[in-house]
């Protein structure tokens, strides 16, 4: 209940539960969960005319400033929870109906929490992990909640039922959002408690369907929204080409968009994966189904693409190694862990100065300028030159595309073997890749259960991939940091292990990359293949444009 | 759950006062307080401002435990709940010696609750009867008023001595002092010597209280309205003995 906020109970500083059998110095604390709707309140009137059957006392009234915060993705909106922040206490609540009646868990901060690691309590923590992931925290909407008891008594004095009435406020104009009572029966009084009711809903009270937190988040611009870099864009297989493909990118292209505040305000590091991720993808969506756009054309949107992907490179590898710091330094003896710290201390200096060259005024500025070239680039109806594809159904286009990668992973994956060179490895992971963005841009296309099947075990190979591609680069990057910095001894020394030990990590994928790509070519998987994507022999105008 | 008594086979000794306050402190300290009221005279819910209890069914234990689960009413203090007494309680008696294992029913009839309460509190009519044989059955502890007077002395013997008659538990009966007046002499002599012969006295001391006496008019339990009265801490610290000796220390 919302007289939770502001109750003193003691605090367990491990578990951040709130201790039980604490002694409650409220009297409220202590009620029962009321089995009554809460009410809206139109006006003091409603509340006025209770004073003729029953004496009214109050308790003092409670005012209290909350501010409200989640993840650009709406982590914990999402999850159902409530993270609020309330005189240096944060509070973790179930969303219920947004009047923050069950408090979970809570703990003290005299400073702003960020990530779900900076909390101080193992609860807490353990709560936060999975809806924040590597999202930061940032303020969504901020309130002022006022609450006041009132106590009914009848002729003999004895208390038959409580009210509680709330109201939320514009914490910066004050002004009121909404009023809502609630009634809380006392056992043994539900007579009473239904004669209460019938009074306030005789002078106007109604069900109170709206919530006080979506009120503030409404008044605060922040309305939560799905993110999904998989965007639905609503196509089927007969959608021209050119129209299909130009409705994904500029679906990207928003998205792209979107995450430009983030990255300005380095509120976390995922905002430059994000951003990253869509030029990729539509970099790569323009070359994977060929003849949709002019060649000229399509040479100049790749281009500017990849130029802008380029100049976050950087920055991104540093991202990469500061969020592997601990998990890098725990792979080595604590004794060479200082020396080695010191390398990530240089890491970090340095992202200083990317991010700064990166999100700076002028480099945005030519970055939206950028993306509204490719937007209008991918719109334009006139074409520039020859695109033979541009009007076709997209289907074929696309089924024809997966088939085509799928047995070009097979036929790399034939070589794949203990001697392989790492360029040959890398080549098969890129190939898979390509064939999972067909996947997910396409994904309205395919047959539902056929999709899933193959995405999983395509999943589970880019996995071990992935692992091969990172402890590749993350050696080369070492070595590159030895080679550039030239450092002393010490860190050269942790550099060595570490590379070492990245080293085996390789090894191992290798192996295990191995045994994902055995089931991702073996027959029942290509027959599945075949059944779902293989075009038949008479679909024309396919070939032309491989 | 823990069941506690507030008894005494001698009347006017402050039983009622014992149960209501003690009841107040047990809610104060967070536990889910049960408290009944046994005596056909029906105080504890004039303290509390309420009526008397509707008519029980009282023709087995199941029939008991429902009628008294429809009387629970809440308390002004949230998480204190009272059944208040009823005349036809006048006829307890009659209606458990009807019933088998007539002397245990009580216990039986009160583990219904186990789940919502943490204490159940009954306050007793002050004699020896079948319901108090039942009152002692049920009871973890119960708690004696003594007034240190000659005749007080005489009925705490006198329940020492059917105690060890019934074989009963004496460790349970807790006695201690109430409406003490320090300038009596009479009440310092037997103060020092009654704990000596009578193991079990708990230690705090109630003294005797105008402020108490105002309870008929506040109706309210004295916590309820005076927290620094020597009375009122003198309950409070009552209540903590009590708990300190009931329940399993953390």
């Amino acid at each position: 209940m919302l007289t939770e906020l502001f109750a003193d109970a003691s605090l367990d500083s491990v578990t951040g539960m709130v201790k039980p059998y604490n002694k409650p110095d409220r009297m409220d604390d202590r009620m029962r969960k009321s089995d009554f709707a809460r009410l809206h309140v139109p006006d003091e009137h409603c509340f006025e005319s209770l004073h003729h059957q029953w004496s009214l006392s109050s308790h003092p009234l409670q005012t209290s400033t909350l501010s409200f915060w989640d993840t650009f993705e709406w982590g914990l909106w999402f999850s159902g929870y409530l993270l609020y922040r309330c005189n240096n206490r944060y509070s973790l609540s179930e969303y219920h109906d947004g009047w923050l009646e069950n408090r979970l868990l809570e703990e003290q901060a005299q400073s702003r929490r960020r990530f779900w690691h900076e909390f101080e309590t193992e609860a807490m923590r353990k709560a936060l992990q999975s809806p924040l992931g590597l999202r930061g925290l940032a303020m969504v909407a901020e309130g002022m909640f006022r609450r006041q008891q009132w106590d009914l008594r009848n002729t003999s004095g004895k208390v038959v039922c409580r009210l509680e009435l709330s109201s939320v406020l514009e914490a910066k104009h004050g002004r009121t959002l909404l009023q809502s009572c609630q009634l809380h029966p006392l056992r043994g009084y539900e007579k009473e408690a239904q004669e209460v009711l019938a009074c306030l809903t005789g002078h106007g009270a109604s069900p109170c369907v709206q919530h006080p937190v979506e009120l503030l988040l409404s008044q605060a611009g922040n309305q939560p929204r799905r993110y999904s870099l998989r965007p639905a864009c609503g196509l089927n297989a007969s959608t021209p080409a050119r129209e299909a493909i130009a409705r994904i990118v500029g679906v990207m292209l928003e998205l792209a968009a979107s995450n430009l505040p983030g990255m300005q305000q380095d509120l976390d590091t995922e905002f430059l994966h994000d951003y990253r991720i869509c030029l990729r993808k539509i970099r790569s969506l323009l070359s994977l189904i060929k003849g949709v756009y002019p060649a000229e054309d399509l040479q100049r949107i790749r281009t500017i693409l990849g130029d802008l992907a380029r100049q976050t490179n950087r920055l991104r590898d540093l991202d990469v190694y500061l969020l592997a710091r601990e998990e890098h330094l725990g792979l080595l003896p604590s004794s060479f862990r200082p020396a080695l710290s010191r390398m990530f201390d240089d890491f970090a200096v340095e992202r200083e100065k990317e991010i700064h060259r990166v999100v700076s005024k002028k480099s945005l500025s030519a970055a939206r300028r950028l993306l509204d070239i490719v937007s209008i680039s991918c719109n334009n109806n006139e074409l520039s030159g020859y695109a033979p594809a541009a009007e076709l159904p997209v289907g074929p286009l696309v089924f024809s595309a997966i088939y085509r990668r799928y047995r070009k992973i097979v036929k790399i994956s034939g070589s794949i073997g203990a001697a392989t060179p790492d360029a040959e490895i890398h080549r098969l992971r890129i190939e898979c890749k390509k064939m999972r963005y067909l996947m997910e841009f396409f994904y309205e296309l395919i047959p539902a259960d056929a999709g899933a099947t193959v995405l999983k075990q395509l999943r589970r190979l880019q996995t071990k991939l992935g692992e091969f591609n990172d402890a590749s680069v993350q050696q080369h990057s070492l070595l590159a940091y030895w080679d550039q910095r030239k450092p002393d001894a010490e860190i050269a020394l942790g550099l060595g292990g570490l590379v070492s030990v990245l080293y085996q990590r390789q090894q191992q994928s290798r192996r295990l990359i191995e045994q994902s790509l055995h089931e991702f070519c073996s027959a029942s998987t290509a027959a599945l293949f075949r059944q779902t994507f293989k075009l038949p022999a008479s679909a024309s105008g396919i070939t032309v444009y491989r | 759950m823990t069941i506690i008594s507030s008894y005494s086979i001698k009347g006017g000794v402050g039983k009622t006062a014992l149960a209501v306050n003690l009841a107040y402190a047990l809610q104060e300290s967070g536990r889910r307080t049960l408290l009944l009221d046994l005596d056909p005279q029906g105080a504890v819910a004039f303290y509390f401002r309420m009526g008397s209890a509707k008519k029980l069914r009282m023709r087995d234990a199941d029939a008991l435990a429902d009628g008294l689960r429809s009387n629970i009413r809440e308390s002004d203090f949230p998480g204190l709940d009272i059944i208040p007494s009823n005349l036809a309680y006048r006829h307890f008696d009659i209606v458990l010696d009807s019933m088998t294992k007539s002397r245990k029913r009580l216990r039986k009839v009160l583990e219904e609750f186990k789940s919502e309460y943490d204490v159940i509190l009954l306050d007793c009519p002050p004699n020896i009867t079948l319901l108090s044989e039942n009152v002692f059955r049920a009871s973890d502890s119960i708690v004696i008023p003594v007034i240190p007077t000659v005749l007080s002395q005489r009925t705490l013997e006198q329940l020492t001595a059917f105690f060890q008659a019934e074989e009963l538990p004496g460790e349970i009966l807790r006695p201690f002092f109430s409406m003490v007046q320090k300038r009596n002499k009479l009440h310092r002599e037997i103060m020092a010597e009654l704990p000596l012969s009578c193991p079990g006295f708990l230690k705090t001391v109630i003294p005797f209280s105008a402020d108490v006496e105002k309870m008929g008019l506040r109706r309210m339990p004295l916590l309820a309205y005076s927290t620094c009265c020597e009375a009122a801490q003198a309950y409070r610290a009552l209540c903590n003995e009590i708990l300190s000796e009931t329940e399993p220390q953390p």
